[in-house]
Parts: C-alpha cells; structure tokens; sequence
C-alpha cells in the first residue's frame, strides 16, 4: 500500500494502541476472552460502515445518510420471511440510495452536507413506517451466519475481513479506485486527463451505501431483530473513525488502515465508557469531542459549510 | 510574410477558426497548418489569442467557428478526452498531475493496463519505466508525484503525452519553471520527438527559446494571425516588430506634465516570497506608476504582498498620508490593516475576487461608503452619492438595481475602481486595468485614473499590455525574476525597449533539482 | 441600455409583466402557503378558523425564531445545526433543580451557556476552518449526551411558572410567543437591512474571497453570525419549555433541521438571500401549518420525517438548478 496517500501516521496508529495498554491497566475485565469478543462485535458494524464513508471522504464528500441506511436495511431483513429476497431489497435499497446522493452531488450540484442530510431524514422515516417499534424477525439464517465461531474465528471478525478485503481490491487494484484517488486529490485535473469525474463521484456513494447496508444487516443478524432508529448514532459515528484515522475530509488520502484504527480507537473508547461504570448516555458527548478534536486538526481553505 | 501551406503533409490544419468569450473576440478567423517533424512557434503578446488557440486544440474549448483537420480528416474534440484520442496530448501551464498519485499511475492515468479486470500494477511500473528510459529521464515511477519539483512534474507531463503515443504535442510555456539543466533536458526531448515525425507546437514569447528550438513560427496579435515564417527568415528584431506595432490611438488622456507630489507609499524593502528577490520601490501621489515584465516574473506577488493578501517574508515599508503624516506600514497584519491605511487592491479577476456579482451596482459601490464604520452602525444609503459616482464613472447600465453580473467587462471594471473611490482611499494598486475590456471603456479608466491622481491619489498598475503601460503611465518598472530591473520614464520609452528588458536570459535564479540529465 | 442615468425612466416592460415577474422571483414560501390555505378551506376548514390559527402561530415562534438566527449564518456560507443541543440543556438547566438556584439565574445561566455554544462554533468556524455542519451537530451532541447522562441521575421536572404563564398569555389577542417573535424579527430585518453588519453579511456570503480582498471583516461577521444564533436557540428554549410545561430530553429535536427546511424555502441559501426577513418567517408559519394540516389528515411521526427530507432536497434542487 503506497504509505504516502493513506493518511495514516504514528498519531493515528498509536492512539488505539494508547487506549488498548490504558484500558487493560484500568479494568481489571477488558481482557477477557468474552468481552475482546464483545468489542469485536460492536465495532463490526462501525467498521464496516466507516469503509463506506472513507470511500466517500476520499472523493471530497460526506454521507450522512449512512445511519438512516443500516436501520432501514436492518428493519428490511426484519420483516422479510425470505432471507434472500430481505437482503435482495436492502441492496437494491442501497443502491438506490448511493445513486440519488451521488447524482444530487456531482450533477446536480448540491453541497453533501445537505444531500445525505435530506436522504437520512427521509430514510429514517421510511424506517419507521417499515417497523414502527423495535421488533419483527431475522431469519435464523442470517442470525447464524453473524454470530459464533466459523473454522475457530469469530463470525464478526470475517465480516470485517471480507468488506476490508472488497474496499482494498477496489482501491487498489481496479481503475476506479485510482479514479477515486485522483478525483479527490483535484478533480479538474483528473478531468483533463480524461477521468469521467462524475461517474466516479457516483460510484463512490453507491459503494458507500451499499457497506452500509451490509452493516446494517449484520447489526440486525446479530440481536434477530430490527430496531428503525438502530444506525442513528452511526452516521457521525463513522465521520469520527474516518477523521481519527487520518483520512483527510478534504479527499485523496485515506487508506484501510486509517478505517480499522479509527474505528478501534472508537470502539475501544465506547467499551472503555462501559468497563469503567461512566454512564453509557455520555458516548455520544464523548464522540462529539472527539470528532471537534478531529475536524479541527484537518486543514480547510474555505470557511463555513 | 507567406501563408499557410495546407500541402499534403501538413499533420494539423486549422481554417477559419474564430471563439468568442462574453463580449471578447479571443480568436478571429484565424488559420494555423503544422507539420509532422516539426517544432511549431505560437508566439505574440500577451492576449494575442495562443492561449486560447491551445485549449481549442486540447478540447478545453469549442470553436464558435471554422474548422480543424488532423491527418487530413476533419475532426470535432469535443472535450480533453476527444483530444487525447485524435493524439494530441497537451501539457498545460497549470500542471494536471496529479500529488496523490505515483509517476506511473500518472503517466497511465486513464489507460491503465488490466488483467483479468484488475489493474495489472507490474505491467504499469514496466510501461513506465520503458516510456522514461525512452525520453531519458531517470525518475523512479513509483515516486508519488507530490514530491516531485516542478521540473520534474512538468517532465512527467510530457512523458504522459509520448506514453500515449501522441502524434501531436502542444507545449504551453514550458520552461517557466525549469532550471538550466531541465530546459537542456526539454530541448533533448523535443529534438528526440521531432526525429520521431511528431508534431510539437511551443507556445512562448521567450524569443531565445524560440530561436534554440524552433524551425517554423506563426505570429499571433490580437486574435489574428499575422504571419507563418520558417525560422531562417526571422531575426530578434524583426520577430519582435511582427508582435507588437499597433498604432497608439488617442486612448491615453494626456500626462499633464506637473511633477509628481510627496511620497504616497516608500517601499524601502520588500520580500515577498522564501526566496524572492529583494522589491524596492516608491509610489508618489500625482502619479501612475507602471509594472510589467513577462509573466510569472513575480509582479503579481510584489503587488499582493503590498496590498496585505499575500503576506511577504520580510518588509520595510513607510507610508505618507494625505496630511503627510508618516506611518509604518505592514501588510503582514493583513488586508483590513492595509484598507484602513488608505490602500486598495483592485484584482485581476474581478469576478472571482472582486465583484459581488448577484448584488446590485449601487450595493457593490456603498460597500466603499462603508470603509471606517462600526459594524452596530447604520448604513447610510447615500443614494445621491452613488448616482454622483455612477454618472463619474460613466456606468452604462439600466439602473442602480442591475446586479453587477449582467454589466459588460468595462462597467464591472468600472464598478470596482468606483467602489475604492467612494471609500476614500488615497492609493490604488491594480492589477490588469483593463483586462477584457472594450476599447471606449478603456479610454474611460484611463481617464479615472488619471483623474485620481490629479485629485492627489498615487496608482500602482501591474499591466501585461506594455501600449497601456507606455501611454497610461508616468514612469514604468520592469520586473525580471522578482527583481525591478528597470523604472524608465513612460514619455518616450518604447515597447521594443521594454520587451528587451523583459527578457529573460536563462534561469539563473531558480535552484537546479535532483534530476539528473542523462545522455 | 441607456447611456448614464434615467431616474424617470419609461419601464421597460408592461407593468403586468413586471408585476408577473416580481411574483415568480418570491421565495416558494408564499405560494406554498397560498395553496396550503386553499387546500385547508376545502378539506380542513376549522384550520382556518379564529380560534386555530393564533394557536398555530404560536407554535410556529420556535421555528420562527431558530430560522432568523439561521438566516444570519446561511447567508455567510455556513449553518448552525446545534439549535437541538441548546434547547435540551436550556430545559434541563430550567427544570431539573439541579442546582440550588432561582428561575431568573438559571435563565441568566441559559443566555450565558448561549453565549458559550455560539462562541465556541463560531471560533471553531472561523478560526480552525471546521466544516460549520460538523461543528454544529457534534456540539449539539456533546450538549445532547450531558444532559441525558445527567437526566438519569436527576430527571428533568417542572417548567418555571413564568414560563409557563407567558407562553398561555395574549397580548391584544395575539399569543404572547408571537410577540417575541416579532419582537426579535423586527430588529433583526434592520439589521440586515439597514446596518453595516448586514451589508456586509451580504457581501460576505455573495463571494467570501472578494469580501477578505477588499477588506470586509468577513470572519467577524461569521462569528458573529453564529453568536446570535445560539442565543435565539435559547429563545426558542424557553418559549418551548414553557409550551411543554415540563422540561424534557426530546425537546425541540427537530427544530434545526426545520429551520434549515424553512430558511431555503423562504429564499434564504448558503451565501445569498433574497426573501429578506419576511419569506422565512412565511416558510415557517407554512410549515407549522403543513404539519398541522397532515397531521389533521392523519399524518404520523414517519411521513414527518419523509416530508421534511423531501423538502429540504427539493428547494436545494431547485436553487441548483436556478443557479446554473
């Protein structure tokens, strides 16, 4: 991986390690078997889901949309007999989606703060029409294939594996992901060597949105359940691993390793709030310093939105 | 002066080729033929249309008319991309590589070799390597390109082009920001691609360049062609007279020949870059003093740094104000420091950064009324100060409510100079008086400047029409590498003397890079 | 066009078209709000009645309110999201008694935290260049999670009884939160209008880099912007508070996306605003109107949330597609 447009740095590696050493000296519980499987569950699905909006990040963009999306793909498998045709809808829903935010972005021109804000109301909407309270039924196929151990490694982890895997082919090794990088660096200048821009803008939320689907799915899986306001905390959630992981808002740096440490020092932090007996109402005070800490240490030209 | 020859071998013919830009003539009716196994001259002042005849060639642009013919087929490039497939391949001024990305993802941007649909990342490090041995530049394509000198991106601009197998080439000032060893090493590359039966075509007005590289020029003046002449029968001088010469018509309101008054602004030393050279200079009030040189000579950077938006390294500056009363000036305090001291800028682009475009004339004029005023206050409306200024200015226009957008080029330019006008300032710094402006408007802001400095005012005006510094002017500063190399009087100068004075010889002042010129 | 100036110049259009013209250029408010009407006399007549209708301009003096502070920051390029956070911490600190103090210093707290919050997005905006977006929300969220941390151990309780008394009084029959929404309209169409502030809020938002080069305050004008905007959210907090009549976590939610939804429809955009102070005051009696007409018809908490989506999208459509 060229180290040089990853973003990462000893900042962004060190502080999970900083919070892991921190936490196994602080409580005496972290280090067991059954809570590291704990952790390695709940960040799964932030993971996952903050591959997505790297992707978008690496492009200049935001998606906010992201959390409206998992509980909305949550809710679908929810209340699908059928397995197949639920997650069959929740990517078509998916895709749907990225097309709609990419579309409004790059063609019709309007900021992605405002776009996915609007998509993520609407969505989070539409989920509460889907499955007003917390409830319907996973099929225990999917609940089988998201929890427990598969050849002695935990389900979560393969999860992660596999999406990590898809988001590195894609951005290393296929012409659209080194489309990605040059459109986020200066998006002119990729024109004018014949890059069709927009086409890549478009794709770039497409995939976004279709990871978030896939973690919702997987949230949903796990407790075989749905819950329409599942995600909500997700979308600056997964704004925050991006950032902490030195990937630059401002596009064309970013890397998977910048996703996987930011989430953990996400993830580890929220676990630590739950060790530690500090009330659990007070991640998202805590995220919210965290991502202030982390837009601010980015550089911006422009002022405001 | 012979005509374009449109015999079977010429590899580029363009006919009748005109493009307007608002109200602008860029191009008029002109015609260019190329030869494969040529290096091609596109040469003329500044604003003579090759820029732009460039990027209707790279697909940048569309022409309004008349027609291009490559290979003897007519073609239409519709965008870069079109171009890039009828083999031309342009290295624009303003580099598009890309920092992100490594040298040979850039060379392949956008024809990366794959396998099995993935990107074969082995075959693309190959490619690229042989493409540099080829052209003989020793880089290591895996070097991301943001870590590259300039000389060295723009050498990998070039190599993109014969990666692509190009047959035509277009060069747009290419060693502005090369040292000696990269401008031997370009003249290398150029002599290799015109053994290979390429086509390149070498925008420049560096007449030594031209006369080292060159074999054929075609003379551009005010978006007209002049003249196609193969080089053996051009010499310095003669070149020179083809692209300059208009006749001075009575634009220029007449210097009335008092002395100039006390000193406005002392500038007794002013770096405005790491590096730059040393700027010292004084405006004095009752006069217009001129700047010029060729472009990216480091005008642009004297006047931004003075005017507080480019803060300068180190400064020493002293100004007088009307009273005569003497105060430091330091324009690293930034440009609400340096407005309140009775300085203004008056920018080049006067739609990016100098007009509020939406908001009507007579808003855009009383942000100058406003100059001074605590934020909590009312803002007066002075409408009869403002129709006072408007008739000064003699805005043509429907009426004050009119948002500034839908004004011609001359009334903006107007609009902006009125709106310094109104705030009172006593000392104007301007750049490109009267870019994109008609020829009546222009007669007009010569006279408003005049009249500012009768009134007491001093003008700084940066100008790459040497006619308007000769005639608008009382004493002109040539600017060569950040460096004053000359303050000549205005009465009496020359373009020619000008244009020598202007002309760089060699880069001695930039630092060589690490590239290495290999045989 | 006419050499110089004409003060009685003969219109160049017939006056029918000039009028025509000048209705199109009105913000979509004004004839969202005109159909609204029409469609209510014919479907929900008692909407309409003297009895409702003050009522529901007293519900709309929140949005009212939270869309002027959001117009002053829009027409800078920027957005204050954090409206939720204030007016949650606004209640909390009213009702929950968590500090031995009278309702007048806990209202005097409220305006300081006010203060606090628009400092603190103002100078991340303007110093650190912070997207405004992210600084809001995640200020509201910081807001958000102390107070509902803080709610677990002491649960919000009962509004101030002056509260609750001024938001059921009228004045000359009109409710007294209406009032206050005028009170603060009022001034601050002047200020836009009339004062160097607002000229050159306007120049500032019609282009930021012309505004720095010519040597407007232009970052001042931002903070200040963001300032005044948090201090209307505590406004807006304690009309609510006193609406409600008890202090809760859920308070005023959606009142920043609202006033965005509101701003663009009275015609005020990122860096541009053409229905002055009126239009967004129209857009959002209109969309308390609308909530309350859907709701009437048996809307739910879900299509809310789809409409409120699909409004915002629409008026950014449509001002992208009227820019180009």
């Amino acid at each position: 991986m060229n180290s040089f447009r990853s973003g990462s740095s000893r900042y962004t590696v060190g502080l999970p390690l900083l919070l892991f050493a921190l936490l196994a000296l602080a409580a005496p519980s972290f280090l067991a078997t059954q809570n590291l499987v704990n952790v390695s569950g709940q960040i799964a699905a932030l993971l996952i889901v903050s591959l997505g909006q790297m992707v978008v990040a690496l492009v200049a963009g935001i998606d906010l949309s992201v959390g409206s999306v998992m509980s909305l793909a949550g809710c679908l498998v929810a209340t699908q007999a059928d397995p197949l045709w639920g997650v069959t809808l929740a990517l078509a829903l998916g895709l749907c989606v990225g097309l709609v935010n990419g579309l409004g972005v790059a063609v019709a021109g309007i900021h992605p703060l405002v776009m996915t804000l609007s998509t993520m109301t609407f969505l989070q909407g539409l989920a509460y029409l889907l499955l007003p309270i917390p409830g319907g039924a996973v099929p225990p196929v999917l609940g089988a294939l998201a929890n427990g151990n598969l050849w002695g490694v935990p389900r979560p982890l393969l999860w992660c594996a596999a999406c990590a895997l898809a988001v590195y082919l894609l951005l290393h090794r296929t012409r659209l992901g080194l489309h990605i990088f040059a459109v986020g660096a200066n998006a002119r200048s990729a024109h004018l060597n014949g890059v069709r821009a927009v086409a890549v803008v478009v794709s770039a939320y497409v995939v976004c949105s279709l990871l978030a689907v896939v973690a919702g799915i997987y949230l949903a899986a796990r407790v075989s359940s749905g819950d329409p306001a599942m995600g909500a905390a997700f979308g600056l959630e997964s704004v925050t691993a991006v950032a902490l992981g030195g990937i630059q808002l401002t596009g064309g740096v970013g890397s998977i390793l910048g996703v996987v440490t930011g989430a953990l020092s996400l993830g580890l932090i929220t676990n630590g709030i739950n060790l530690l007996g500090i009330s659990p109402f007070l991640r998202g005070t805590l995220t919210g310093l965290l991502l202030l800490a982390a837009v601010c240490a980015q550089r911006r030209k422009v002022v405001g939105l | 002066m012979s005509l374009p020859s449109s015999g079977a071998e010429a590899l580029v013919v363009a006919r009748g080729i005109s493009k307007r830009f608002g109200s602008t003539a860029a191009l008029q009716d002109v015609n260019l033929s190329g030869h494969a196994g040529s290096i091609h001259a596109l040469t003329g002042e500044n604003g003579a249309g090759k820029s732009t005849l460039m990027k209707l060639l790279a697909g940048v642009h569309q022409p309004d008319a008349g027609e291009l013919h490559i290979g003897g087929r007519p073609v239409h490039l519709r965008d870069p991309a079109a171009a890039r497939a009828a083999g031309i391949s342009t290295v624009f001024q303003e580099l598009t590589v890309l920092p992100n990305l490594t040298v040979a993802e850039n060379l392949l941007l956008g024809r990366e070799p794959t396998r099995h649909g993935l990107v074969d990342r082995a075959a693309m490090l190959t490619d690229a390597a042989n493409v540099l041995a080829r052209i003989g530049i020793a880089l290591d394509p895996q070097r991301p390109c943001g870590s590259l000198s300039i000389g060295e991106q723009q050498l990998v601009e070039i190599a993109k082009g014969v990666s692509a197998d190009a047959s035509v080439f277009i060069f747009d000032e290419p060693t502005a920001p090369l040292n000696r060893a990269e401008v031997d090493k370009l003249e290398q590359l150029l002599r290799a691609l015109k053994a290979q039966g390429k086509l390149v075509f070498y925008i420049s007005h560096r007449l030594d360049e031209i006369f080292r590289f060159c074999d054929t020029v075609t003379v551009l003046k005010d978006g007209r062609w002049v003249c196609t002449e193969p080089i053996e029968a051009l010499t310095h001088d003669r070149l020179i007279a083809l692209m300059v010469g208009r006749s001075l018509q009575a634009l220029f309101p007449p210097r009335d020949g008092t002395a100039p008054g006390p000193a406005a602004l002392e500038v007794r030393e002013l770096t405005p870059l790491p590096g730059a050279a040393n700027a010292r200079l004084l405006l004095r009030r009752g006069e217009i003093v001129g700047m010029g040189g060729l472009e990216g000579q480091g005008q642009r950077e004297i006047i931004r740094a003075l005017a507080g938006a480019l803060p300068p390294v180190s400064c020493d500056i002293v100004r007088h104000d009307r009273e005569g009363r003497v105060q430091p000036f330091d324009p690293r305090h930034g440009v609400e420091q340096v407005v309140r001291h009775g300085v203004g800028l008056v920018p080049e682009d006067r739609k990016l950064e100098g007009l509020y475009l939406e908001l009507p004339i007579a808003d855009n004029i009383r942000l100058g009324l406003l100059r001074g005023l605590g934020l909590m206050r009312r803002a007066p409306r002075e409408r009869g100060v403002i129709e006072q200024m408007a008739q000064q200015l003699q805005l043509r226009s429907r009426d004050l409510v009119q948002p500034v957008g839908d004004l011609s080029g001359g009334n903006q330019q107007k609009v902006m100079i009125g709106r310094w006008l109104a705030a009172g300032i006593d000392t104007l710094l301007v750049e490109q008086p009267t870019r994109g402006v008609d020829v009546g408007a222009k007669a007009e802001i010569y006279g408003l400047l005049r009249g500012f400095v009768q009134r007491g005012g001093a003008v700084l005006a940066l100008s790459s029409d040497l006619l308007e510094l000769i005639g608008l002017c009382d004493r002109i500063l040539m600017v060569r590498a950040g460096r004053i190399v000359g303050d000549v009087p205005a009465e009496g100068a020359t373009e020619e003397a000008l244009l020598a004075l202007a002309l760089v010889d060699g880069a001695e002042s930039k630092q060589p890079s690490a590239l290495e010129v290999t045989a | 066009m006419k050499a110089g100036l004409s003060s009685a110049a003969a219109p160049a259009a017939p006056r029918a078209r000039r009028w025509a013209a000048a209705l199109l250029a009105l913000p979509p408010a004004y004839a969202g709000l005109a159909v609204l009407l029409m469609l209510a006399a014919v479907m929900r007549p008692q909407l309409l009645s003297a009895m409702l209708l003050p009522l529901i301009a007293r519900q709309a003096a929140p949005l009212g309110l939270a869309v002027i502070g959001q117009s002053l920051v829009m027409r800078g390029r920027s957005i204050d999201l954090s409206s939720g956070g204030v007016i949650v911490a606004v209640s909390y600190l009213l009702t929950s008694g968590y500090f031995p103090i009278s309702d007048a210093v806990a209202m005097v707290a409220c305006v300081a935290l006010g203060l606090v919050v628009g400092v603190v997005n103002g100078a991340l905006i303007v110093k650190a260049r912070a997207s405004a977006m992210i600084v809001t929300l995640a200020t509201s969220m910081i807001l958000t999670g102390c107070v509902v941390a803080l709610s677990q151990q002491r649960a919000p309780g009962d509004a101030p009884e002056f509260l609750r008394e001024l938001a059921r009084l009228r004045l000359l029959g009109i409710p007294v939160p209406v009032l206050v929404w005028l009170a603060v309209l009022l001034p601050a169409a002047l200020l836009l209008r009339g004062t160097v502030f607002g000229r050159y809020l306007d120049a500032t938002g019609a282009n930021p880099q012309a505004a720095a080069l010519s040597g407007i305050p232009h970052l001042r004008v931002i903070f200040l912007g963001h300032v005044a905007s948090a201090l209307i959210s505590v406004l807006c907090g304690f009309i609510l508070v006193g609406f409600v009549g008890k202090g809760s976590i859920t308070l005023g939610q959606d009142l920043a996306l609202n006033s965005l939804a509101a701003a663009i429809l009275g015609g005020v955009n990122f860096g541009s605003g053409r229905g002055g102070m009126a239009g967004p005051a129209v857009a959002a009696f209109m969309l308390t109107f609308l909530f309350n007409f859907l709701t009437s018809l048996g809307l739910g908490e879900p299509g809310r949330l789809m409409l409120q989506g699909a409004i915002i999208a629409a008026a950014a459509l449509a001002y992208s597609l009227n820019r180009k």
